[in-house]
C-alpha cells in the first residue's frame, strides 16, 4: 500500500512528447482512473509507474521512494495488460505462482496464496487448464489473480476489460470494484472507456496529448468540466458544445438564445448536457434530424443552422423527421467556454 | 449467403485423381529406388525393364559385412546433432538480443549475420582447410561438427528471431512486472513461447548438415570420419563394378531421415523458410 507521486514527468520519443510535464499525486488505497483518447499519453504514463518506460525528465515517486532508476522487477506493482498476457506454457495455477516464485516468497506459503487469489476471481476449477482453453473473461480473471497473488503495493491495470463483450465488461466492472476495496491496494487504471472511468474512479484524470486536462472525482468532473474537451469528451452522448456570441447578459448563435452571466461577451461557447434539455421552451428552435427510441430514453436529434443537437426525451417521445421543434435548457445547468476552450462562468 | 459451390462427387473425384496423379509422379522415383535396392543385382541393368521385382536382401547383406556403414552413419548423428546442438546454444541467446533489446546498429548486426550466409563455401574452402590443419582437427568428427555449426549459425539465429519478434512484448512486460529478470524471461517465458520456431530451425539445420558436402569431402579424408554423403559418394562397390542396388539402398538410408524431419514439421517448415519475412 503506497502512494503514487509524479513530478514535472516528460516522456519524449525522439521529437514526439508523449507526456508533457505531468504532476499528479496519487493517495495510498485510492483507485485512479487516466481517462483519455488513444495516443494521449495514459498508456505512457502508466508504463513509466511500471518502471516498462524511463521519464526523459521528472521524479516518479512510489511510497517516499525515488523510482527513476530502479528496474521495473523491484518496484513490487502489478500489472495487468489489455491483451492479458499469460504465460501460454503454463497452467492458470503456474501462471499465478510465477510472481511468487519470482519474489522468493516461501514455497510453503504458494499453494495457498494461489488458491486464496483464484477464489477471489472465481477461477478454482481452472487452476489446471492452460490459458489457451480459457474464455476471455476466465482469461482476464487469471490475469487479476496472477495481478493480486503477491499483494503489491501498487495495481497498475491497462484497458483490461477492452478485449471482454459489453456483458462481461460490466459484471468484470464490479468484481475489480469490490477487489480493489477489499484489498485496499492503490490502483491505477487505463482506459478511454468513460463508462469504466466514471462507475471505478475515485478520481478521474483526463488527458489529452500529453497534458492532463482535469483531475476531479466522476461527479466533479461531469457537473464542472474544466474545459471543451472535457465538457466534449464526458457523457453519452456528450455535452452539446455550440458556438457563438455574448453580448449583455445573452449568449446567442444561430436558433439558440439563452441568458448569460452579463460579465462574458465576445466569442463564446455553450456546453449544455443532453439531459438538461426539454421538449417546449424558447432556448432553441430548429428541426427534428433524428429520432433514436432505445426502451427506457429516447435520443432526439435537432438540427439548428449550426449544427445538430442531441436531446434526450422521454422515452415516449416521438415526432416527424423535419417537423419544427422548440427546445428549453435548464438555464441553471448552462456552461461557458472562452475562445481556448476554457471554462468561463456557470450561470 | 453467398451462393453455395458445388462440391459435390464429381468435382472432388476429379481433384482427386489430379492431385493423386500428380501425387504418384512425385513418388515414383523414390519409389522405384527403393526397390532397386532390395533387387538382386541381375534384375537391374537389363534391356527391358522388370517392373515387379525378385526381392532379395543381397545389397542389405552387401552393406553390413563390406562397408562400415554404422561408422559413417554414426559421424553423420554425432556431427549433425552436435552442430545443431552449438546452434540452438548460440543462436538463442543472440535470436533473443536482436529480436528484443534496443541498441545501436541492431538491424545492421541482424542483416550481417544473416549475409555471412549468402557468401559462396567454395571462397573459404582452402582457408578453412588449413585453419583446421593447423589445430590439428582434420579427418575428424569434431571438425564437422564445428563447420556444420557455423555454415548453419546465421539461418538459426534468424528463424529463432523472428519467431522471437512475433511473441508479444506485454508477455514479457508482465514477466518484468512479476520480478523476472532477462534470463528468467528467457528461459521461462521465451523459449517455450517460441519452441515451434526453435524446432523448425532445428530440423532445418539438421536437413543442411546431413547434406554438407563440400566441407565433409574437404575435411574428411580417411573413412574415419566419413559421414553419409561422402560415403555415398565414394561408394561404388570397388573392384566388384558399380553396385546399383547397393548404392540405392544407401541413398535410402541416407535420405530417409529428412524425409521423416520433413514430415514431422513440414506445418512449420514454410514459415521457418520465409524467415520472417511475413510477420504474423
Amino acid at each position: 500500500m503506497a502512494s503514487i507521486l509524479l513530478k514535472n514527468v516528460v516522456k519524449s520519443f525522439g521529437t514526439f512528447v508523449g507526456v508533457q510535464d505531468m504532476n499528479l499525486d496519487v493517495v495510498d488505497e485510492e483507485f485512479l482512473v487516466l481517462l483519455g483518447p488513444s495516443g494521449c499519453g495514459k498508456t505512457t504514463t502508466m508504463r513509466m509507474i511500471a518502471g516498462l518506460e524511463h521519464p526523459t525528465e521528472g521524479e516518479i515517486r512510489i511510497g517516499d521512494a525515488l523510482m527513476n532508476d530502479i528496474d521495473a522487477r523491484d518496484r513490487d506493482v502489478a500489472m495487468v495488460f489489455q491483451g492479458y498476457a499469460l504465460y501460454p506454457n503454463m497452467s492458470i495455477y503456474e501462471n499465478i505462482r510465477f510472481p511468487l516464485r519470482m519474489r522468493q516468497v516461501p514455497k510453503a506459503k504458494h499453494d495457498d496464496l494461489i488458491r486464496r487469489a483464484a477464489e477471489m476471481v472465481e477461477l478454482g476449477p481452472f487452476l489446471d487448464r492452460k490459458p489457451g482453453a480459457l474464455s476471455g473473461g476466465q482469461r482476464q480473471r487469471a490475469a487479476l489473480a496472477r495481478a493480486i497473488v503477491r499483494q503489491p503495493q501498487v495495481f497498475l491495470m491497462d484497458e483490461p476489460l477492452s478485449n471482454l463483450d459489453a456483458k462481461l465488461r460490466a459484471s468484470m466492472r464490479v468484481q475489480i470494484k469490490h477487489m480493489q476495496r477489499e484489498l485496499k491496494v492503490t490502483t491505477v487504471y487505463v482506459t478511454h472507456d468513460q463508462i469504466e472511468a466514471m462507475t471505478l474512479a475515485d478520481r478521474i484524470v483526463i488527458m489529452n496529448k500529453g497534458v492532463i486536462q482535469q483531475i476531479g472525482t466522476p461527479d466533479d468532473i461531469y457537473s464542472n468540466p474544466a474545459n471543451t474537451f472535457v465538457a466534449g469528451f464526458i457523457g453519452s452522448p456528450p455535452m452539446n458544445l455550440i458556438a457563438g456570441t455574448a453580448q449583455s447578459g445573452t449568449f446567442s448563435s444561430a436558433g439558440v438564445r439563452v441568458p448569460c452571466p452579463a460579465n462574458l461577451s465576445g466569442n463564446i461557447t455553450l456546453g449544455i448536457r443532453p439531459e438538461d434539455c426539454q421538449i417546449g421552451g424558447d432556448n432553441l428552435q430548429g428541426q427534428v434530424y433524428g429520432v433514436e427510441p432505445t426502451g427506457d430514453i429516447t435520443y432526439l436529434t435537432v438540427r439548428t443552422a449550426n449544427k445538430n443537437i442531441e436531446i434526450k426525451a422521454g422515452r415516449e417521445f416521438r415526432a416527424p423527421i423535419d417537423s419544427a421543434i422548440s427546445v428549453g435548457f435548464d438555464t441553471s445547468r448552462l456552461y461557458f467556454f472562452g475562445e481556448d476552450g476554457s471554462r468561463v462562468g456557470v450561470n | 449467403m453467398a451462393s453455395v459451390r458445388k462440391s459435390g462427387g464429381d468435382n472432388l473425384l476429379v481433384r482427386y485423381i489430379i492431385l493423386g496423379s500428380w501425387a504418384m509422379v512425385c513418388l515414383v522415383p523414390i519409389l522405384w529406388f527403393l526397390t532397386i535396392g532390395f533387387r538382386p543385382r541381375t534384375e537391374i541393368i537389363v534391356p527391358e525393364p522388370i517392373y515387379w521385382p525378385t526381392w532379395s536382401l543381397d545389397a542389405w547383406r552387401l552393406l553390413v559385412s563390406d562397408w562400415p556403414i554404422a561408422l559413417y552413419l554414426r559421424n553423420s548423428v554425432l556431427a549433425v546433432a552436435g552442430s545443431v546442438l552449438i546452434d540452438l546454444v548460440l543462436a538463442i541467446p543472440a535470436a533473443f538480443a536482436l529480436a528484443r533489446y534496443e541498441f545501436k546498429g541492431r538491424e545492421d548486426i541482424g542483416f550481417y549475420i544473416l549475409s555471412t550466409r549468402m557468401m559462396a563455401p567454395a571462397i573459404v574452402a582452402v582457408p578453412i582447410f588449413f585453419l583446421f590443419k593447423n589445430i590439428g582437427l582434420l579427418d575428424s568428427v569434431w571438425a564437422l561438427m564445428l563447420i556444420y555449426a557455423a555454415i548453419n549459425l546465421s539461418l538459426v539465429t534468424w528463424i529463432i528471431r523472428s519467431y522471437m519478434l512475433d511473441i508479444p512484448k506485454e508477455l514479457e512486460d508482465a514477466a518484468r512486472t512479476d520480478g523476472a529478470d532477462d534470463l528468467t524471461i528467457l528461459w521461462e517465458i521465451m523459449i517455450p513461447a517460441c519452441l515451434p520456431g526453435i524446432i523448425t530451425a532445428a530440423v532445418i539445420a539438421a536437413i543442411f548438415a546431413i547434406n554438407e558436402f563440400l566441407f565433409t569431402l574437404l575435411i574428411a579424408s580417411t573413412s574415419k570420419a566419413y559421414t553419409m554423403s561422402v560415403a555415398l559418394a565414394n561408394f561404388t562397390g570397388g573392384s566388384d563394378g558399380v553396385i546399383y542396388n547397393a548404392i540405392a539402398l544407401v541413398s535410402f538410408i541416407a535420405f530417409a531421415p529428412i524425409l521423416i524431419l520433413v514430415i514431422l514439421i513440414q506445418k512449420h517448415l514454410s514459415r521457418g523458410l520465409t524467415m520472417g519475412a511475413v510477420k504474423g
